[in-house]
């Protein structure tokens, strides 16, 4: 009987020694804040200039900065690594006062020739990472690199330590916004030059936060940057990336308390977040489009009256309704009312299924087609379920004589193949990155953008419609091009190349606990500010 | 059970000899008939599957709902009096859905194991009855199909034809080919050494002749058990490529594509689960129940 009386004392002693063990191993963690934020997926490569998706810029953004910064909840631009700036009246010549006594994470000295440097870099299109890739962005926003007709900046040149001097080829209206847009964020050009490949998984920069680790397909965890140049930030010590694909299991890992702050709530269970104590609920401001591209150069939908038709025929109402939990907004122009220039005169087509009818009778289709509908497979945060809402529209298709299949094939498939415009119409959707019309207009529906891979889906290739872009984009007058992107608006609502559907208010989910969080409109941001408060 | 059943196809082929074939063949039929009725289980999964079918063919009539009528303003409802399994995410009604998803089911199990059965029997009786090269290749083929995890095999012919009901279909008769084709061959192995089967063979009788005949009449009953049970099977398979959306399309409403676009929706909607999930249950325990007291009526083993 003693020897079992010792056993239990000492089952006893140990139980209480792991419980004490363990408490402390807990008050460890919650001295060092951590925040654990859960995403929808990986980011695919860490160095921002050679992606354009979310998931990279949003790990990127905490440890790389650009030479401007956008206020917190809009575009406006800001000062970042750069103090303050002149433009010459031509508005060819930008002059950058850099801030100074800014190091890399690495120790070296961030200054004009690390500017200058980087631009080369993407310009000159060196010390890329691997074969294959590219800096995509750069082209796009810059009108090419290095040689390319269209190429807008002509130098950039250190004039001191700390003042950087741009001379551009033509004046670039969105030139300054460009700027802050996470491609462009100053990498540490030591780290860069060692070895491009490394700098990929391992990023160097300025940021609040130094990269620490990344698991491939799992999480990336950044730590405190303790020689930040603002003083007393960061708030966190460290902040953990985790991938849980699927919205609903990541919502549950909210709820369990495994992460902190979550990214793709399902609208539908916005009302839950609300309703739950321990929770809280953000609303990301509206920047985005959510829309129907018509392969214009496969018939039917050359005939300008079929897409109109479809235009009446689809319930932007009932959708929101549906799938949205009224966080959006019916959509009439290709771009969201948050962005200046966006016109509001435009007339919306309404949904009235007999016009829709009339419509395709006169187009010779009175006995409607068969048409494949592309919709996407994975949720996005200006459409949160893609195959349910195509097969929304494909009963009031139905009912105009329209016999739609729904397509659905994975992701990164499904943007190759419409980039190619295999598609007959598809669903697909933008949010923008920097603010200005440019940026959804011209990307989206300039016949510049027609060779493939595609950006402008709906092969929309109008002349007029160009020289209204191009000349908006060489304009600087705010004013100007606000009336040239109000004509563009008009042009694009004409020729009906879209359904634009909705404008999309992406709902997030955080603990209650988590303090400071701004989510920002082009739908990622710095974590700098934000705390956990227990 | 029965106690005394004097004929089986089975168990006295030579009786078909005697001078009223016909009349000896309804009191066989008779005979398994009434000894269905006296087998509960079977009985029990036979009105479960007399019940869907009915539903499949008549409902469809009655309901007040089409299966595809979207309603933006009654989404995920739960059941009430107007419908009685709830509402889904685009508003429709479940009931109207799980009903019309009977008749998808059923007639894609029907159609799926109605071409595994002739195939598989063809094929089965032609590698058992000549044997040689003939029943080598057959029955490498058969290994080769059955190396595969059937619904592995499914999914990779779905890939090759393209998603879709009809494709599923035939993915599913193609998985199950050789099981029925095993099962023929290896009775008509026995068969052919039965002497009715030598005597016609020396009275000079075609061959095809006694395999239509006489092998395959004194072959089909354990094909038959098979096929009711390998039709619970074809149900599920059609529904787990629906899940995965290989089967069935919008806005067709199949009872696995019903769950898998449920999914985000169990913890505040759960009918909308519940209801399609029961009815693949409910059918496929039908089928299984019915095909279970198959094989104990018709196995002259289990009889005596």
């Amino acid at each position: 009987m003693r020897f079992k009386k010792n056993w239990i004392l000492l089952f006893a002693f140990a139980f209480m020694l792991s419980t004490v063990l363990a408490g402390c191993g807990g008050k460890n963690a919650d001295s060092g804040k951590t925040l654990i934020f859960g995403r929808g997926a990986d980011s695919p490569k860490l160095d921002p200039a050679i992606v354009t998706d979310g998931e990279s810029f949003r790990v990127t953004e905490n440890i790389m900065e650009t030479l401007v910064d956008y206020d917190k909840t809009t575009t406006n631009v800001k000062p970042g690594l750069a103090e303050s700036w002149e433009k010459s009246k031509d508005g060819k010549t930008w002059t950058f006062h850099l801030r100074k006594g800014v190091k890399f994470h690495d120790g070296t000295q961030f200054n004009a020739d690390a500017v200058v440097w980087n631009f080369e870099r993407w310009m000159n299109r060196k010390d890329l990472p691997k074969k294959g890739d590219d800096f995509i962005y750069y082209g796009s926003m810059f009108g090419g690199f290095k040689g390319d007709k269209g190429h807008v900046i002509d130098s950039v040149k250190a004039l001191d330590e700390y003042t950087v001097q741009f001379r551009l080829k033509k004046p670039q209206g969105p030139f300054l916004a460009n700027l802050g847009m996470s491609p462009f964020a100053i990498a540490s050009p030591k780290a860069v030059e060692k070895d491009p490949a490394e700098f990929a998984r391992h990023p160097v920069g300025t940021g609040p936060f130094k990269f620490e680790s990344w698991k491939k397909g799992d999480s990336i965890s950044v730590v405190k940057n303790e020689n930040y140049w603002q003083k007393g930030l960061p708030k966190l010590d460290k902040i953990i990336f985790k991938s849980i694909p699927d919205n609903s299991a990541r919502l549950t890992a909210l709820q369990s308390g495994d992460i902190d702050l979550m990214d793709g709530l399902n609208p539908d269970d916005a009302k839950t977040v609300e309703q739950n104590d321990q929770l809280q609920l953000f609303k990301r401001p509206p920047m985005n489009v959510g829309y129907l591209a018509f392969n214009m150069e496969k018939k039917p939908f050359d005939n300008k009256k079929v897409r109109l038709a479809i235009n009446h025929a689809v319930n932007k109402e009932g959708l929101i309704k549906s799938f949205y939990a009224d966080l959006a907004e019916p959509a009439k122009n290709p771009m969201p009312p948050s962005i200046w220039g966006y016109n509001d005169k435009v007339k919306e087509y309404d949904y009235d299924l007999t016009k829709a009818k009339q419509l395709l009778k006169e187009a010779g289709y009175e006995k409607g087609f068969k048409v494949e509908f592309w919709a996407m497979p994975e949720p996005r945060p200006y459409m949160p379920d893609g195959k349910k809402i195509a097969e929304y529209i494909q009963a009031d298709l139905k009912k105009i004589g329209i016999d739609a299949k729904i397509v659905s094939p994975e992701w990164q498939t499904y943007l190759e193949k419409t980039q190619k415009g295999e598609h007959e119409m598809a669903l697909l959707g933008w949010t923008g990155d920097n603010g200005d019309p440019d940026n959804f207009l011209y990307v989206l529906l300039d016949k510049d953008n027609t060779r493939i891979p595609a950006q402008n889906v709906a092969f929309y290739k109008s002349d007029k419609l160009h020289d209204v872009l191009i000349k908006a984009q060489q304009e600087t007058d705010k004013k100007k091009r606000t009336e040239l992107y109000e004509k563009a608006q008009e042009i694009i609502h004409e020729d009906a190349p879209w359904v634009p559907m909705v404008y999309a208010t992406p709902p997030l989910a955080a603990q209650s606990y988590v303090k400071g969080y701004v989510p920002h409109p082009k739908g990622t941001e710095s974590l700098e500010n934000v705390d956990i408060v227990k | 059970m029965s106690m005394n059943a004097p004929t089986m196809p089975t168990q006295e082929p030579m009786q078909p000899m005697s001078n009223s074939p016909m009349e000896e063949k309804e009191s066989a039929w008779q005979d398994t008939w009434r000894a269905l009725l006296r087998h509960r289980s079977a009985m029990i999964g036979g009105i479960i599957i007399l019940f869907f079918i009915f539903i499949a063919v008549v409902a469809p009539l009655l309901l007040p709902f089409g299966y595809n009528q979207i309603d933006a303003d009654s989404r995920l409802q739960a059941p009430s009096a107007d419908h009685w399994f709830g509402t889904d995410d685009l508003g429709r009604d479940i009931f109207a859905r799980v009903i019309y998803g009977a008749r998808i089911s059923l007639w894609v199990g029907f159609f799926a194991i109605t071409g595994s059965i002739v195939a598989g029997s063809l094929l089965g009786l032609i590698a058992g009855f000549y044997g040689g090269w003939r029943d080598v290749i057959i029955s490498r083929l058969f290994d080769i199909l059955l190396a595969f995890p059937g619904i592995l095999l499914a999914i990779a012919i779905v890939a090759m034809l393209g998603p879709g009901l009809e494709n599923a279909m035939y993915a599913i008769a193609i998985i199950n080919i050789p099981t029925f084709g095993r099962l023929m061959r290896s009775r008509v192995l026995a068969v052919k050494q039965e002497d009715f089967v030598m005597a016609a063979l020396a009275i000079g009788m075609k061959n095809s002749r006694i395999l239509l005949r006489h092998v395959l009449p004194n072959s089909w009953t354990p094909i038959m058990v098979q096929g009711t049970l390998g039709f619970a099977t074809a149900v599920l398979e059609a529904a787990a490529l629906g899940f995965i959306g290989l089967g069935a399309q919008p806005p067709e409403p199949e009872w696995g594509k019903m769950l898998s676009d449920s999914r985000s929706f169990i913890q505040s909607a759960p009918w909308t689960m519940i209801f399609p999930g029961l009815a693949i249950m409910f059918t496929v325990l039908g089928f299984n129940l019915l095909g279970d007291g198959l094989r104990d009526i018709l196995d002259p083993r289990m009889k005596q």
